[in-house]
Order: C-alpha cells, then structure tokens, then sequence
C-alpha cells in the first residue's frame, strides 16, 4: 500500500520504542526507515526483521565494545541501528583512507541512512561495502551496485564504510512516498502497539480532559 | 538596519529564560506573524480567485460542495460533505466517529472519481484513507445552539440576535485538521518548496478559511429551504464577525515538544520582530495613530471574549483591566520620541500582567508590517541537519550548554513526587495523546518523551560521572537513553528559543497553556479553556470572506472594529 513518509516514520518510530529501544534511537529508526523507503529499498521490512531479532536486548549486547579499530560486538551480531547511530555521530572520523569496519553486522542495509547523514555532514559522498554489495551515497541519492541482489541479506559477515570519490553518473533520487505492504506493516504495529496504554473510562475522562458536554 | 546606526542603544531579543515559561507561553496573542494573517495577507497580495463549482445539500445538509480557490500557480479545492448527525453522537473528541460536515484540501481539481473515492473515506475521517492528491483532512461540528438560533432567525424573516452570536462566535468548530501525511495524505515535504506553502500550516489555514465560507453558505442555504420566499439574507456585519470554532484538546501540546527547531523558529521570529520595533528610535503620527486605533479593538475583543472557565475568567478580568491602563497610560505617553516603543514596553514589563505585556508586544508589531512581515520566511523548519547528534562534542561543552539552557530544570528536585506528578502518555483508542497521574495509574510504562526537563536533569547527572574530555559518540554507546536528551540540548544550543524552560509533567501543569501558545501562533483569538487540558478558539472571525479579500484594507482584521454594526 502507498504511504505518506511521515506515516512510516511515525509507524516505524512507534514500533522501535515497542521493542525497547532508547527513544533517542527510535527517532532514528524511524528517520532510517523512512529514508530507505523514500528510496523504494525495503527499510521497513529490513526494520521488522531486526526489531524481531532483538526484540528487549540491551543496547550493550548488540553495539560495538569499543570504537577502536573494528567494530564488534561482545558476541553475537551488531544490531545497524546501534552501528548506525554510532556512524552517524562519528561521521568526522571518517577521513579518506581511514574506513570504518564493522564484523557481523545484522541487516546491513539498514546503517545506509546513517552512512547516508554522514556524507551530508561532510559534504562528501560515502560508500557502504558489504559481501558483494556497493552503495555510494551523497546523503540524497545514492548509487547501488548490487549483481547479485544482497542487498537484504540478513547479515553481513563485514562491512565497510568509508569516504568515496565524488560521481558525475547520475544518482537514484529519493521518492516522496513509500510502499509498505499490509503483512509488514501489521508486524511493525504489533511492536508499536506495545506503546499504547489501554484504555479506561477514567483515562477516557479525565486523561483527556473532557467532561463538559460538547453537544451545544 | 538604519536604525541600529542611529542609536548606541540595542536592545536585544527577549532572554528565552523570560519567554519560554509556561504561564507567558500561556499568556501569548496572535499577531501579524500569525499564520492565518500570512495566508491573508498573501491571498489579497497575488489577487486570488475563489468559484463554487458544487453545492448540493437537502433540506437536513445532507450533501456535498466543491470550493476552488486559484492561485498564481495553481488551483487547491475543498471538498466538504454534509451529514446528518444525531444530537447523542455529536462530540468534538478525538475519539468521536461521526460529525456534522467532514473535509479534504485537495491539490488540483478533483474529477467525478476523486470524489467518489473521497465520498466512500472522509466521511470516515481516522477509519479512512486518503492518497498523495489530498493535503489535508478535517471535520467540524456545528454549535447546535446558535446554528438553531440563525436558521430559524433567518428563515422568518429577521437576523440573528447580536449578543447570541457573539457570545459563541461560530457556527460550526473544527475538531481536528490533520495535514502533513496524516492517514496517508501528502508529506508536507511534496508541498514545501511551493510558496503559498512556505510558512507553516498554511494548507490547514487555507483548509479553515474554506470552511468558513462553506459555513455561511450552507447556514443560509437551509435557512432559505426552511424559510422560502420570505427568508432573510444574513446581514454581512454578522457573518463576517462569525469565524470558525476549533475545539482543541492534548493533542496540539506534545506538537510544541516534539518539533524542537520548529518551535524555535515561531517564538524566534516573533522576538526578532519584537526586537526590531523596540530599537526604533521613534515613530511617526500614523504609526502612533495605527497603534492607538488597534489598542482600542484590542479592548473591545477583551470585551466580548467570552469564557466560563474560572482560570480564564480571572485571567479575562486582569486582562480587560490592564488594557485600560495601558490605553491610560498610552494617552499620556510619548509615542512619538525617544524610543516610543522600547519605552512602553519596559513600562508594562513592570506594571501589566503577562497577557497584556504579551497583547502590547502583537500590538506594537501592526504598525510595522513594512520591517517585520518578512520574517515569516524564516517559521518554517528547512534545518534538517540539526537532527544529527554531533558525536564529536565534548562531554565537558554539553555540560556547558545545559547549565545555560537547563538551569531551571537542573536545580528541580525531581525526587519530589509532585514535581512528576504525571506522564504524557498515547492511548490505544484513535492514539490519542493523555496526561495522567503518575502515582495513581499504571502508565509509567508507557510515558511518552515529553518531560525535556527531568530528561536533562537525567543527562546532566550522567554527564558528571563521564570523563569531560571524552567525546558524546563513546558516552552515548553507553548511555544510549539518554540520546534524545542530547539532540534536544544540541539542537538549544542553536536554537535558544526550541525548549519550553519549564516543567511539563508537574502536578501544577497547565496543559492549555501549550495549546493557546500554539494557537496563537495560528493566529487564534478568544481562548476558551473547557478544561485544564481542553480549549476552544475563533479562527478568521472578522476576516474577509473570499468576495471581501480586495477590497478590505489593511491587514488588521483579526481585531474586531471599533464601532461594531447591527444590535
């Protein structure tokens, strides 16, 4: 089904935090996904995926022990939105020549955003690297070389981002709507469900503040 | 400027230590940097057009209408359905399901399919869906009273009773407008590089001026099928005082919150405004005059604004007598010399209550549309990069911001339970947005973020114990809940105007205080609390209606006249 950007960010923001994410990490999750929807690549079904796989996992379990040379985590496999975000807020140490590298990265498709505000930041475009995928972005559009259609692969055994050189060919540039399709969406709004409290007629009342007629 | 040449004197924007406080943010007037007034002011500027091509509705209202207005560049409809709604199911809450009349702005003109599709979804409004085509959806519910009162007036013959209509001020109230991608209608990010759509919520204010007229129109309509032959014409005095009701409950307060930079810019702009009319060395005849005229209608809509909230009806009282003192002490004063405005300004800091400092600050921007009008450019929020979390700061200049812009909330006791007496929090019903109380309900689970306060307060103890030289990117590895406390401190940092320097979740908040500061902004008059957290407004009551917009003069129709017509 069509949606409005906004809807998927706000779905995918909701679905995060239902999942016990951070809510400094849920805007970005939803930030991310919408960013990979705007650009027809499968962010909420990449987002669905690993919400699933961490589902209540702390933080500490899935992002990098330390920022020096590569990024691992403790055991097991780096959620890429704690990568992700980490990226984005060190976007000045990527240099030309001194790439950022990442071993066992959970859907890999999803730090692209991150990788994505980096390039903005810098004003340099950033490449992406992972099992046969290459994905250079500028922050607005991006160039894909995928052959052999990894590019959602659930995980990656590495991955690289680093500076890359400018492209004069042009980009694939973003859309202004996304498609999320009713079974994915459903399974994100499981998730956010998490986040509403149930209703009460007390809550009904006084939560909202009515209580005087509306009828006049 | 020239200004600032002729003059050692500068007097800078207000500290927003002063201005972000609750009880001021909740004390705030329209002014000429309203959104509604923008859209007015640009409708009259570039001469735009307005048709009807349908208006189709039986005897109950039962039916449909089509408002087209044309802009230079292009043509955006309003198409409004008409129901007949039962008394037992009229409410203006959220979690309602049917309304009297239901809305969409559409981009372009819609086809006999479009309205079709429109047809089958809203009426439906939540449990609709719209497309890319539609920029806004909404629906209103008509004051049965005074909606009763002008159809059976009008049908025999005669008009309105004057004192009725004031006292409501609409004929029918908007319960929500929803705009920006809401049930899958346009992002505003397709509509933003447009320039009637530059400034903030422009579509929605074109959405509720189109409304406006609908309501005059099918208002007239069933007097005329009731009355026949013999029906009287609403005489236009009355209608052009009628505006349109909105009813407005929490759910407009976490938006002040949640849109940081946004926030920062309203309250920015009107402060620069404020600034720039303040350093003026003097003023001349016409501008004093000009004020002096606004002053007087700024006392008659003290007048006839009508409330019957306690909170409100004090807050009326000490409004209505500090306008007259203000007029007092304005017959005296020089308003021509010697920095006329710098000089009552500083006057009333110390001798008026918050609401009339706030109305004199709107009233002394009128006479200046010339310095002032343009910073209207800059409300809207183009800085997308100010999301990103700069990683490399510091943990000892983070520290630093917040002890400026967080101070209040540093020296806050949290641990007293009635300083978070309660948690915002989403229900599952329409997802609508509740405040409840803390330590009586099971809703700490669930509380949304929209205690900035407590938040830093968290972040800046965390902040003590991590070493000063270290850089945000390895404390927030760490600490990843304290994320959203550092892009709000970050983006302050910028932006000083972004944070509400106040405590939003204690056992003393006034909610309504958050909903007028930003119905204000939309350029509301006559707030209406209906409860700590409800409140009803006026929107384009005495504007032009579309036939009006080129002959009206001026830009100040959001003050009622001075000699008002018909009794």
């Amino acid at each position: 089904m069509s949606h409005s950007l906004n809807e998927i960010a706000a779905h995918a923001k909701r679905a995060a935090r239902g999942t016990g994410l951070s809510w400094g990490m849920a805007e970005e999750a939803a930030r991310a996904t919408r960013w990979l929807a705007s650009q027809d690549l499968a962010g909420p079904a990449l987002l669905s995926d690993v919400l699933a796989k961490n589902d209540g996992l702390p933080h500490a379990q899935v992002a990098p022990v330390s920022l020096n040379g590569e990024w691992r985590a403790p055991e097991g496999d780096l959620c890429p939105l704690a990568v992700g975000t980490t990226l984005s807020d060190c976007a000045d140490q990527l240099e030309p020549g001194r790439p950022v590298k990442m071993a066992n990265v959970s859907y890999p498709l999803l730090v692209l955003p991150f990788a994505a505000w980096a390039a903005i930041h810098l004003k340099q475009p950033v490449r992406v690297t992972y099992q046969n995928v290459q994905i250079d972005t500028d922050g607005d559009g991006i160039w894909i070389d995928d052959p052999h259609r990894e590019i959602n692969t659930s995980k990656a055994k590495a991955l690289t981002c680093q500076i890359a050189t400018k492209r004069t060919d042009g980009a694939k540039l973003p859309g202004l709507r996304g498609t999320v399709t009713p079974e994915i969406w459903a399974r994100l709004d499981a998730f956010a469900q998490r986040t509403f409290a149930p209703a009460t007629d007390a809550s009904r009342l006084l939560g909202a503040g009515a209580g005087v007629s509306d009828n006049d | 400027m020239q200004f600032q040449k002729e003059t050692s004197q500068t007097i800078a924007k207000r500290d927003p230590a002063l201005v972000m406080r609750l009880s001021r943010l909740g004390s705030f007037h329209q002014s000429r940097l309203s959104f509604m007034r923008i859209l007015t002011r640009r409708m009259t500027r570039e001469n735009w057009q307005f048709s009807r091509p349908v208006f189709e509705f039986d005897a109950k209202g039962v039916g449909h209408a089509v408002y087209c207005v044309h802009t230079p560049e292009r043509i955006y409809s309003l198409i409004a359905f008409g129901h007949d709604l039962p008394p037992e199911d009229r409410s203006d809450r959220v979690i309602a399901e049917a309304w009297d009349s239901t809305f969409t702005l559409f981009d372009g003109v819609p086809d006999a399919a479009d309205i079709a599709r429109l047809r089958r979804n809203i009426p439906l409004q939540e449990a609709g869906r719209v497309s890319e085509k539609e920029l806004s959806v909404s629906r209103a519910n008509r004051s049965v009273r005074l909606w009763a009162h002008v159809v059976s007036r009008l049908a025999a013959g005669t008009q309105p009773d004057r004192s009725e209509v004031d006292k409501v001020g609409y004929l029918m109230r908007t319960t929500a407008v929803y705009g920006s991608g809401k049930l899958g209608a346009a992002d505003r990010e397709m509509i933003a590089d447009r320039a009637e759509c530059n400034a903030p919520f422009q579509i929605e204010m074109l959405s509720v001026f189109l409304t406006r007229t609908y309501v005059r129109d099918l208002v007239q309509h069933m007097a005329n099928l009731k009355g026949g032959a013999t029906a009287a014409t609403l005489d236009a005095d009355i209608a052009r005082s009628l505006g349109i009701g909105n009813s407005t409950g929490l759910g407009m307060a976490p938006f002040l919150i949640n849109h940081p930079m946004l926030f920062n810019n309203w309250v920015a702009a009107r402060e620069q405004a404020i600034a720039i009319v303040r350093n003026l060395p003097a003023a001349n005849e016409a501008e004093a005059q000009k004020f002096c005229g606004l002053l007087e209608r700024s006392i008659v809509s003290a007048d006839i604004w009508y409330s019957a909230h306690p909170i409100q009806i004090e807050k009326l009282k000490q409004l209505r007598h500090d306008l007259c003192a203000l007029a007092h002490h304005v017959a005296q004063a020089d308003l021509l010399n010697a920095h006329p405005w710098d000089r009552l300004f500083t006057w009333a800091e110390v001798t008026l209550a918050e609401d009339a400092q706030e109305c004199l600050a709107s009233l002394m921007l009128e006479p200046y549309g010339a310095l002032v009008d343009h910073l209207a450019d800059q409300m809207s929020d183009q800085n997308a990069e100010a999301f990103r979390i700069d990683g490399s700061m510091r943990v000892a200049e983070l520290r630093s911001i917040m002890e400026n812009a967080y101070g209040w909330a540093l020296d806050t006791d949290w641990s007293q339970p009635q300083k978070c007496a309660r948690a915002w929090y989403v229900s599952a019903e329409k997802l609508e947005p509740r405040l409840g109380e803390r330590f009586e309900e099971p809703i700490a689970p669930y509380e949304q973020p929209l205690a900035p306060g407590r938040d830093a307060a968290a972040l800046y103890d965390a902040l003590k114990a991590a070493d000063k030289d270290a850089p945000l990117a390895a404390f927030l590895l760490t600490h990843p809940q304290h994320r959203h406390s550092v892009r709000r401190a970050q983006i302050v940092a910028r932006a000083p105007y972004a944070e509400i320097r106040d405590n939003t979740i204690g056992s003393d908040l006034m909610p309504i205080d958050m909903l007028r500061c930003k119905l204000s902004f939309f350029g509301a008059t006559h707030f209406d609390p209906r409860s700590d957290r409800w409140v009803r407004i006026c929107m384009f009551g005495n504007a032009p209606y579309p036939e009006e917009l080129a002959s009206v003069q001026g830009d100040d129709w959001s003050y009622p006249p001075a000699q008002r017509g018909g009794a």
